[in-house]
């Protein structure tokens, strides 16, 4: 990154019937938002097993955001509530690891362009603000 | 990389093709220079730009790519696959390919609409999206879409007036109907209605729809039946029905003997309480089946109705059954249930003289309690105060947030009808909000001819029964003053909540509710009447607050997505489902717990247990597959691996 201005690298989790399609909405809506989040596309955010977003941390993403239906809104009846009970499961190791911080889940529907473009612009600033992670070998080299 | 897995990579030839979608992208994207880009990452074999991608010219150019460069992996980087997945999924399989053999890379809705400021930045991120797609591609697998039976019947859950409607339309359209009914009769609450305009009473809509359906040789009504299982999935449901017992068999007929002797007397819910019936009874004089039916919670088994029986019909023994139905699609007309006042909810019950519209609507029925008389409390009353939006309107704590749509204009007909009768009678007509939509309004118009006097409240007036009458104080929003008055009698206006049951259906059909508890539609303006559950249709007040011409409309545009679906020769479903790789799957059942569908079951197979995904079941929301410890478990189109491509892809920067 020398040099070259640092900017945080989002990788964005999104279900297809709510969140993908309330970012579609923030788009037709012309509303404008940071250009840092990287979206992928799954059926469910049931889906998201806890590897894949430990894998984006691991792979360079500076934070990750998962998104579903609203509880009792899931296009898959109970899809949403296996993601909030292994959210929090992640969340705890993440917190032990210091990386908690640096995921969150977020509750977006087709019809919420506007809380979309609030919490990506609030996640952008807050992982701004926490800085890029830097592992341990960049910073004392390898033992 | 195994040596298998890299030849089989060195075969991927992938085509990219970046839309200008006139300006609404590339007038932000450097639309050039992302076709460039797209030209240096692995396994790309062409790279274009153009400005409609999905115009004619534009799918004709993908086609030739695909026979002259032998491409077998399509990018399109354009707007979201919302908008045109399926418009280039069918040009790739026009040309031979796969149609899952594609990706779509959304550089419109998430890039050049929502950055417009920062067109650099816009470009390098449409460059990010569209390495995703590749690395996505490159791992996509061809699928075949899944194709199952149908059975040419439909099953009709609810005989009120929309689930009669929906059961007429599909016998005409030439489907076989199994309609079921919970209670001993059809007719459902429009029945039990006296007047639904000046001309129609609920009894002569009933009694024509019933005729109807007993003529049809194609509808089979079950009353006092059940559904307790719904089995299969969208075109072939096995529907699991129980039937009650009704303890009077069709050799009943309708003498009345047995309602005579019995002594047990319980309130006549279909008379909403005002009188009572015995534990044998008929519901009313033209219900269908015209059989008398005992209630078997409230009848003690003297057997003196089976004493009297001529046609000996009654058999106190008789035991419930249950049925298994071959369907290839439901209907659901599962009504709703009146708002039925707490117990001194604006005076209810502390007084007969405070009663609710359904029961006004009993005592203005000829067929009712009093003949059509209005008596109320044994007195013909001089005043009636109504009370509007009681249930709705979060009016008092118990009460449901939404206006129940159907109560006012229901109301003020009555109120009509009571003036003409009744001239003399003061009418005050107390409401929160008065929403007599549609041509209903002149109903409104013509009640303030009659002098019926309208007054506003906000905060909920206080009822108070009193000897000889009932005192009203409220304050009152347009004159901004107290009101206190004395009536005669009071009838509450009572609303519309879910039907009784419907947390057991909702469960059985594994259709999703709403905060209200109604039923919720796939989606309102796109897909109205159907269920997000596939086969499945609603019909009527089971997803909201409908009046009888809103739910019997419904009834016909369910039957008519219902037939739609049943005159298939067969279903294709998204293959993108589940599947599970045997040889590493330790049948731990892992996946089976977390299925909204029970599409998984854990079987015994050579000794092992192993999972099996039910692919008609299966709506491939990939839980199981996020679930399973080992990686037996994947879901098409959304593999571990394909995940992986598209992560590492936008995390590190490159394809793996």
């Amino acid at each position: 990154m020398s040099g070259e201005k640092w900017e945080p690298k989002i990788v964005v989790f999104a279900c297809n019937w709510c969140s993908y399609a309330g970012m579609d909405l923030a788009g037709t809506s012309r509303k404008k938002y940071p250009p840092n989040p990287r979206v992928i596309r799954v059926m469910c955010s049931s889906r998201v097993s806890p590897e894949m977003v430990i894998k984006a941390l691991a792979d360079g993403a500076d934070g990750v955001l998962i998104t579903g239906c609203h509880p009792g809104d899931c296009h898959y009846v109970t899809g949403n509530y296996q993601t909030m009970k292994r959210y929090h499961l992640l969340k705890k190791m993440l917190d032990e690891l210091g990386f908690g911080d640096r995921v969150r889940l977020e509750w977006i529907s087709a019809s919420e362009a506007d809380k979309y473009v609030k919490v990506i612009t609030e996640f952008v600033e807050h992982i701004r603000k926490l800085g890029p992670i830097r592992f341990r070998e960049e910073v004392v080299g390898s033992p | 990389m195994s040596k298998a897995e890299e030849e089989k990579r060195e075969e991927v030839r992938i085509g990219v093709y970046v839309c200008h979608c006139g300006i609404n992208i590339a007038g932000v994207v450097d639309v050039k220079a992302v076709a460039e880009y797209a030209k240096t990452l692995p396994n790309v074999v062409v790279a274009r730009d153009y400005v409609f991608m999905c115009s004619a010219p534009g799918q004709e150019m993908i086609k030739k790519d695909i026979k002259e460069h032998k491409l077998n992996r399509v990018v399109v980087a354009a707007c979201s696959p919302a908008m045109h997945e399926p418009t280039f999924r069918a040009v790739v399989e026009e040309a031979g390919l796969n149609p899952y053999l594609f990706e779509m890379a959304n550089i419109r809705e998430h890039c050049s609409w929502v950055h417009p400021d920062v067109k650099e930045v816009a470009t390098e991120k449409a460059k990010d999206i569209v390495r995703r797609a590749v690395a996505k591609v490159t791992y996509l697998e061809p699928l075949e879409r899944i194709r199952g039976k149908v059975v040419k019947s439909v099953l009709v859950i609810g005989g009120g007036v929309a689930g009669m409607r929906a059961a007429l339309d599909l016998a005409a359209r030439g489907f076989d109907v199994h309609l079921i009914e919970r209670r001993p009769t059809l007719g459902g609450y429009a029945a039990r209605i006296g007047y639904l305009d000046f001309n129609m009473r609920g009894a002569d809509l009933v009694k024509k729809l019933i005729e109807e359906i007993s003529k049809s040789p194609r509808i089979k009504v079950y009353t006092n039946a059940e559904l307790v299982a719904l089995e299969g999935s969208v075109g072939d449901f096995v529907a699991k029905v129980r039937r009650k017992p009704r303890f009077v068999s069709d050799a009943c007929n309708a003498c009345g003997e047995c309602a005579k002797v019995c002594p047990v007397e319980v309130p006549n819910e279909y008379e909403f309480g005002l009188v009572n019936r015995k534990a044998i009874y008929l519901p009313f004089d033209y219900a269908y089946p015209r059989i008398y039916v005992i209630d078997p919670e409230a009848c003690n088994k003297c057997g003196k109705c089976v004493e009297v029986c001529k046609p000996k019909a009654i058999n106190l023994e008789e035991k419930e059954e249950e049925i298994e139905i071959s369907v290839g699609a439901v209907v659901v007309a599962a009504g709703y249930r009146h708002y039925e006042p707490k117990e001194g909810e604006l005076g209810y019950k502390k007084s007969k003289r405070v009663i609710t519209l359904f029961q006004l609507q009993r005592l203005l029925a000829e067929d009712g309690p009093t003949k059509g008389e209005l008596v109320i409390d044994g007195v013909r009353p001089k005043s009636i105060a109504f009370v509007s939006c009681v249930g709705s309107m979060s009016t008092t704590p118990e009460a449901a947030t939404y206006c129940s749509r159907m109560c006012c204009s229901s109301a003020l007909k009555d109120i009509l009808r009571i003036k003409e009768r009744y001239p003399d009678i003061d009418i005050y007509y107390i409401y929160k909000d008065l929403r007599t939509y549609g041509r209903d309004e002149d109903l409104y118009w013509k009640s303030i001819e009659k002098m019926v006097r309208f007054l506003r409240y906000e905060e909920t007036p206080t009822v108070t029964p009193e000897d000889g009458g009932v005192t009203i104080e409220l304050f009152e929003t347009t004159v901004q003053e107290r009101i206190r008055l004395t009536v005669d009698a009071v009838v509450l206006v009572n609303g519309m909540a879910p039907p009784e049951g419907i947390e057991e259906l909702s469960g059985i059909l594994k259709v999703g509710r709403g905060p209200d508890g109604f039923f919720k539609e796939a989606h309102l303006k796109l897909r109205p009447v159907e269920a997000l559950t596939d086969g499945i249709f609603l019909a009527g007040a089971v997803t909201g607050p409908k009046n009888i011409i809103e739910s019997v409309t419904a009834g016909s545009a369910a039957a008519a997505k219902a037939a739609a679906l049943v005159s298939k020769d067969y279903v294709e479903v998204e293959p993108i489902t589940s599947a599970v790789n045997e040889e590493i799957c330790s049948g731990c059942g892992m996946c089976a717990s977390v299925c909204p569908y029970d599409a998984i079951s854990i079987e015994v197979k050579e000794g092992r247990r192993v999972a099996k995904v039910n692919e008609l079941l299966c709506k491939g929301c990939g839980a199981c597959a996020a679930t399973c410890p080992s990686g037996a478990m994947q879901q098409r189109h959304f593999t571990d691996t394909q995940l992986r491509a598209e992560i590492t892809a936008l995390a590190k920067g490159v394809i793996p």
